[in-house]
């Protein structure tokens, strides 16, 4: 289902979708939004972009990371040669891209992992409660105020993991749907 | 510590499930995470069991909201023997499938789903609240789904549509009977309902009618008498390991929540109740064990045995005294552990012989001396033969049915484990003693390879029977803290008061 006209419309459209679902998830504590609808309008984004250019393209434009590295010289500590790899893949990644030695891997988001990485956010915002010796999921919340974020606290993990968990599982279906 | 103590028993199975989503890949990791994770449940729940028997009934309230208001996740002795139970069953089911199920299976999520079974297990046997148990139930509902119609065979497919349509109408009576309870009473904390049906205030036929709905709901999942249908239709579908788990664990848990509930709630029309549970009772007993003397497989035999044993633990509800509850609560425990390890015993004599049909199979006593000398003694502990520990469980209820002027429904109970050691010398008699009719000898050529899988598959069977072993043969601690758990459940007070902190 290519047309012309959703290709472009979808073009705009996606960053508005992705910022309209992270500002309905972080309004969510006291207004109506939170990580579920949140995450079901972020995936709006995702979805739109299957259907105008198919699974495949969507995955090679968000889901695929280039990871960048090189080879270990012979007198390289291990230390700092780690660290030089995550300066690469942190600080100017274009630029040290087009360095000859740089090699890069292409490295693939799963949606299941998107999902796992979900769960683990919610489930582990209970935590800090019980280290103190509260019940699980017990809330903490800091003293200062951010903007849009509001005041920060362990419930914004929870409701960040349900959003990526939202984004998975609807990229799991439609993938899966629109191979079919 | 309490607060830890009581999640251990979630966050274990819910992390590893979350780790094992992570290496979706790579299976071994898979089967090293499950079985790491077993153990620590296993170690947890045994603490738990600990805590509560020394320092009382154990309570939590989810993100610090007082009790009526908050989720409260709640342990008495009870519970913690059934999430115990839970935790050496399954100890023994991933065991049994790291070999015994095929890898196409174990690559598609079995991992995870079987692990997130065990989270809702733990939570439907922890939790203080009734919409909270709910939704476990469905946590339950969709894992089973998954792991019944795994792999997409026929059968299995047939089986799983089977098992959801009328599990799913289940649910639906169970959410109509929660928003009634809400309704009369305004809350859904177990323990503020008990005060809520006790209070003078609430009408009490109104509470016998939201009761009704409960028994339509946790009957179907526990397969009572009208309701059983969909389990010898659907159990005997999935490949062993996983038919296995269900048909050991999930019944038990709808009779888990049926007795925390109609001890705890719907106790005020004792006069309609009582003998609704001792018909209820005696015909899920014989319409089970006739039903299962029909039959000529292995697995079908054992799937109807577990309807017939339903009737056992809903005996110990009918007559409601502490001894027959303890009774209940013990031959819960011991019936999840023998069936359990009955179906696994079919799973390594199908997988020397291939099939699960008696006609084919025999001679497995010549063959496998070990083999038959376990089931011996899991048949033997279902029938409830004297050293073993069905006995102990049948005993107690016996007794206490005599105590209770409840004739009718012990003969009935006693005619039943005849009929009980009949089913299993039919099975000894094909399976273990018969010679083994001709066949194509081609079918029974077995690799090196093959051998040592089916000689480890053995491994979680003597596991359960050591289990099996200990509450039958040093039966009194087990006893005992089935009678301190009946006698927790028939004062609700502890309960309410544990939990509600008065």
């Amino acid at each position: 289902m290519k047309t012309v006209i959703l290709a472009t419309a979808i073009r705009i459209l996606i960053p508005i979708f992705l910022l309209f679902s992270v500002y309905t998830l972080f309004r969510g504590h006291n207004h109506p939004g939170g990580g579920f609808i949140g995450g079901l309008i972020g995936s709006i984004a995702f979805v739109f972009h299957t259907m105008t250019h198919g699974p495949h393209h969507t995955v090679d434009t968000f889901l695929k990371v280039n990871l960048y590295g090189y080879p270990r010289q012979p007198n390289q500590s291990r230390s700092l040669y780690l660290m030089r790899m995550m300066r690469v893949n942190v600080w100017r990644r274009r630029r040290q891209a087009l360095h000859q030695d740089i090699r890069t891997h292409m490295v693939r988001i799963e949606p299941i992992s998107i999902i796992a990485t979900g769960l683990l956010l919610a489930a582990s915002s209970g935590l800090p409660a019980l280290l103190t010796q509260q019940p699980f999921m017990t809330a903490f919340w800091t003293d200062f105020y951010l903007p849009i974020i509001g005041r920060p606290g362990t419930p914004i993990l929870f409701d960040i993991g349900v959003y990526l968990l939202v984004i998975g599982i609807v990229l799991k279906i439609t993938f899966v749907m629109s191979e079919e | 510590m309490n607060h830890l103590l009581l999640l251990l028993p979630l966050l274990i199975p819910l992390y590893a499930a979350i780790l094992c989503l992570f290496f979706w890949r790579y299976v071994k990791v898979q089967q090293y995470i499950a079985v790491l994770a077993q153990a620590g449940l296993l170690v947890s729940t045994f603490l738990l069991l600990l805590e509560v028997n020394t320092n009382g009934i154990a309570t939590t309230q989810i993100g610090n909201w007082p009790a009526p208001f908050g989720i409260t996740l709640a342990a008495d002795l009870f519970s913690c023997l059934m999430v115990l139970t839970g935790s050496i069953v399954g100890m023994a089911i991933h065991l049994f499938s790291i070999k015994g199920l095929d890898r196409g299976r174990q690559t598609f999520g079995y991992y995870p789903i079987l692990l997130l079974l065990q989270l809702g297990i733990g939570g439907v046997c922890l939790t203080g609240d009734l919409f909270n148990m709910f939704v476990w139930f469905e946590l339950l509902l969709i894992c089973c789904f998954v792991l019944i119609a795994l792999g997409g065979t026929k059968p299995q497919l047939e089986g799983a549509i089977k098992y959801v349509t009328i599990n799913l109408l289940a649910s639906g009576f169970l959410l109509t009977g929660i928003g009634l309870v809400y309704g009369i009473t305004g809350t859904l904390n177990l323990a503020e309902l008990g005060l809520m049906a006790r209070a003078p205030m609430t009408h009490p036929s109104m509470v016998t009618l939201a009761g009704m709905f409960f028994l339509v709901a946790f009957g179907t999942k526990a397969a009572i008498f009208p309701l059983f249908f969909w389990l010898p239709a659907s159990y005997h579908t999935p490949p062993i390991a996983i038919s296995s788990f269900i048909a050991g664990l999930l019944t038990k848990v709808g009779m888990y929540a049926m007795i925390r509930l109609f001890t705890l709630v719907f106790i005020q029309d004792k006069g309609l109740m009582l003998p609704l549970f001792t018909v209820l009772a005696g015909l899920t007993m014989v319409i089970g064990v006739l039903g299962a003397a029909s039959q000529n497989d292995f697995r079908k035999i054992l799937s109807f045995h577990i309807v017939s044993q339903i009737g056992y633990m809903l005996m110990g509800l009918a007559i409601s005294t502490p001894l027959a509850l303890a009774g209940s609560i013990y031959f819960i425990m011991h019936n999840v552990l023998v069936k359990t390890n009955l179906f696994l015993i079919s799973g390594v004599v199908a997988h020397r012989h291939g099939t699960y049909a008696l006609k084919k199979l025999g001679s497995v006593y010549l063959q496998h001396p070990f083999l038959s000398l376990l089931f011996f003694i899991s048949a033997f502990s279902l029938a409830g033969i004297p050293p073993f520990s069905g006995f102990w469980g049948k005993f107690m209820l016996a007794k206490a049915g005599f105590e209770a002027d409840y004739f009718g429904l012990v003969l009935t109970s006693l005619a039943v484990s005849l009929l009980t050691i009949f089913s299993m010398t039919k099975i000894w008699n094909e399976v273990f003693w018969k010679r083994k009719p001709e066949t194509d000898p081609l079918l029974e050529v077995m690799t090196e390879a093959d051998l040592r899988v089916n000689r480890l598959l053995h491994l979680p069977v003597v596991f359960l029977v050591v289990f099996i072993l200990f509450i039958g043969v040093y039966a009194e601690p087990t006893v005992a803290l089935a009678q301190r758990a009946a006698e927790q459940l028939l004062n609700s007070e502890m309960y309410i008061n544990a939990v509600l902190k008065r």
